[in-house]
């Protein structure tokens, strides 16, 4: 079962993305923000991070700082789900080791699915 | 020239009949002096004239001593006429050799000269500052007699030293007080010439500068050498360097720090005539942009000739930092409109979706509902955003009751104020006139934006009041706003209500976090910056409802604003004229 972390403050977002992924395959849980985020990672690192841009407390770009120089890069999967294309905060991202990007609003939950399996280690 | 010949002719006829009339007297010492005295005169005469000719047109104080070292050896012996001109970044030492001289002969004149143009300025001078120009007789290095006469005339201009004038011998004994004091006199006049001249070129310098002065744009005008002639302060403040008087090229250049080429541009203003005009750059925090083109003599006849370069510096940064809201404002405009239709596609697709989870059905079909009306009140935020913008907001106002519309306001958000456990009280004054001209749908918004914002902002367990009172024409307002109960967190400014007209006026007062005083200005503007404390608050939406809310009440010829004190809370208010009054 791979362990899938959304950090997200866009709880209909989050609340989909549960209800769309297959509970057989993957174990779902979420973090509204960056700090809580990082306390999830302390119990156990997921094999894929949902990681929105955009949030109150601690931002996408923040938090993925704080998890590089804490456990290394490249410890897990991420791609950025933003509905603000800001390519600055995206390459910003690239930077940090992000393995893609999507905008929510862009893509459908089929789409989003799909991405997320080509971005599981096998 | 005719001038100077009839000059000539009668000064020679002076001089003959001078002689036949001393020459019986034998006074063979005198007349020699006296014909030495008339040539001297004349020679002094014709230099003047020629300077007077020349400065018509010239204010260049090289040319002019040339034109005086070039016929000086006509009355002075000298092996070498030389002299020192003072430019901003080097020396120019020109020395013509009516006799060849050793080179050694050369370097002590320039050495001398060098060390009293020192001594009168009070500087010290490099070497290779200096800019050595030769001309006439050759160098022979056989030669080797050393300058046994020497004499130095310090060249003034407007009661400045700019150089030095020296006339220096092989021979000894030369240069006595008779001759120099000749020597002085036509140093003085050509001095006091281009003195006068520049006196000339300065006040209008002057009148020029007064125009440039105020200008909000600096500006620098400089010659065809790229020396500075005219510069505003506002000029002086792109660079940094509002104290200095005499400011240069140079001080640009080090600056600007090749964000502008002002050298490279000026120069081709000043050669090819070209204007150029530079993208935005940034010096010292603020956004400019610079225009660079030639001036010209004024002449219908041909191009007219290049006189120098002018440089404007337009000041940009208001511009860029409207553009920099303005496009954090669309950036967070797409977001907070592209999360609600995300919201509302996936919710569609789950719903298509045959694996379904039971009971979720109801689920998805509540949040497309939820995220479409709030992409209703987006859009329609924008929308009025825009017709505000446009100037064509309009407003439909009838007479109705405000007590009705206030309660009604009040028992709708009754609901989640108790959620958040916070006290929802109303307070209509008994003076409050049973009907009022305003557009109750416009009116309804406002109370909207008003009451749902206290309740974001204030903390659980909190208190909310809302009060309509009468405002009379003159009345002190925070004495009418005290008989309701209600103490707002400040005073209301009563100079805002002194002059207005007997008016319907409701506070809405909560007791949550206040707003800075910095921020309090920016509340009520169309593209208020997204700032880092929207975010952690967590308040959604396009943050244009008390834009809208003002445009509603200024449509209406009243007033909106809030008073705030940290921690104690806020007061927004807005007050309506009772009677239907003509705007302006």
């Amino acid at each position: 079962m791979k362990k899938i972390l959304i950090v997200d403050d866009d709880m209909t977002f989050v609340a989909m993305m549960k209800a769309a992924l297959d509970p057989k395959k993957y174990e779902v849980t979420s973090a509204g923000n960056g700090i809580e985020a990082l306390s999830t990672l302390e119990e156990s690192m997921p094999d894929l991070i949902l990681l929105d841009i955009m949030m109150p407390k601690m931002d996408g770009i923040e938090f993925l700082t704080e998890m590089n120089k804490k456990y290394g890069e490249h410890k897990t999967s991420v791609l950025i789900t933003s509905n603000n294309s800001s390519l600055d905060k995206i390459s910003e991202g690239v930077a940090l080791g992000i393995k893609g990007y999507f905008i929510k609003s862009n893509e459908s939950l089929h789409g989003i699915i799909a991405m997320i399996e080509s971005a599981l280690p096998k | 020239m005719i001038t100077i010949a009839s000059i000539v002719i009668a000064l020679a006829a002076v001089a003959v009949s001078v002689y036949l009339i001393l020459k019986n007297q034998k006074a063979k010492e005198v007349l020699e002096k006296r014909e030495k005295d008339v040539s001297r005169r004349m020679y002094e005469l014709a230099i003047l004239k020629e300077l007077g000719d020349r400065i018509g047109y010239s204010l260049d104080v090289q040319q002019i001593i040339d034109i005086i070292t070039n016929s000086l050896h006509q009355f002075i012996e000298y092996s070498a006429v030389s002299y020192m001109i003072l430019e901003p970044e080097k020396v120019i030492f020109k020395m013509h050799l009516e006799r060849s001289v050793h080179r050694q002969f050369v370097n002590d004149v320039r050495d001398r000269m060098l060390g009293s143009l020192g001594a009168l300025l009070d500087r010290e001078f490099n070497k290779k500052d200096v800019e050595e120009v030769l001309s006439g007789a050759i160098i022979i290095e056989e030669l080797e007699e050393p300058v046994r006469s020497f004499f130095n005339i310090p060249l003034v201009i407007d009661e400045k030293v700019v150089g030095v004038l020296t006339v220096a011998d092989t021979k000894e004994g030369l240069y006595k007080e008779e001759e120099m004091t000749i020597l002085y006199k036509i140093i003085q006049q050509a001095s006091k010439a281009v003195t006068s001249l520049q006196g000339v070129v300065k006040t209008e310098q002057a009148k020029v500068n007064a125009m440039v002065e105020s200008m909000e744009d600096g500006v620098v005008m400089t010659d065809a050498d790229y020396r500075i002639l005219v510069i505003n302060p506002a000029a002086k403040r792109v660079i940094g360097q509002e104290g200095k008087q005499e400011v240069t090229i140079f001080d640009f250049i080090d600056n600007l720090g090749g964000k502008m080429d002002i050298r490279g541009r000026l120069e081709e203003s000043v050669k090819l005539k070209k204007t150029y005009m530079s993208e935005r750059f940034e010096v010292h925090n603020k956004f400019y942009q610079a225009f660079v083109f030639p001036v010209k003599t004024m002449s219908n006849l041909s191009e007219g000739e290049v006189l120098g370069g002018v440089v404007i510096f337009h000041d940009v940064t208001h511009e860029v930092e409207l553009e920099r809201v303005r496009d954090d404002f669309t950036s967070m405009i797409v977001h907070e409109l592209r999360t609600p239709l995300s919201g509302i596609q996936k919710a569609s697709e789950l719903l298509k979706m045959p694996r379904k989870p039971a009971a979720a059905s109801k689920q998805y079909v509540d949040i497309i509902y939820q995220n479409s009306s709030s992409m209703l009140d987006m859009v329609n935020d924008i929308l009025d955003a825009a017709k505000l913008q446009a100037g064509k907001f309009e407003i439909n106002a009838e007479p109705a009751s405000i007590a009705e519309v206030v309660s009604n306001r009040v028992d709708f958000f009754n609901l989640s104020a108790g959620d958040k456990k916070i006290k929802l009280k109303v307070t209509i004054d008994k003076a409050v006139p049973g009907a009022v001209p305003f557009d109750v749908q416009r009116i309804k918004q406002v109370l909207n934006n008003l009451i749902s914002n206290a309740l974001k902002f204030t903390p659980e367990a909190g208190a909310i009041s809302v009060v309509a009172f009468l405002h009379e024409a003159g009345g002190l307002v925070n004495k009418e706003l005290h008989k309701t109960g209600v103490v707002p967190p400040e005073p209301l400014p009563e100079d805002q209500f002194a002059k207005l007209p007997p008016s319907l006026v409701v506070a809405v007062t909560d007791s949550g976090v206040g707003i800075p005083l910095e921020h309090r200005g920016e509340l009520f503007s169309k593209f208020k910056q997204l700032s880092n404390t929207t975010l952690v608050t967590n308040i959604k939406g396009t943050g244009l409802g008390l834009a809208i809310a003002r445009g509603i009440i200024t449509e209406h010829g009243g007033i909106i604003d809030v008073v705030s004190k940290a921690d104690i809370g806020s007061t927004f208010y807005f007050a309506l004229p009772v009677e239907k009054s003509p705007l302006p």
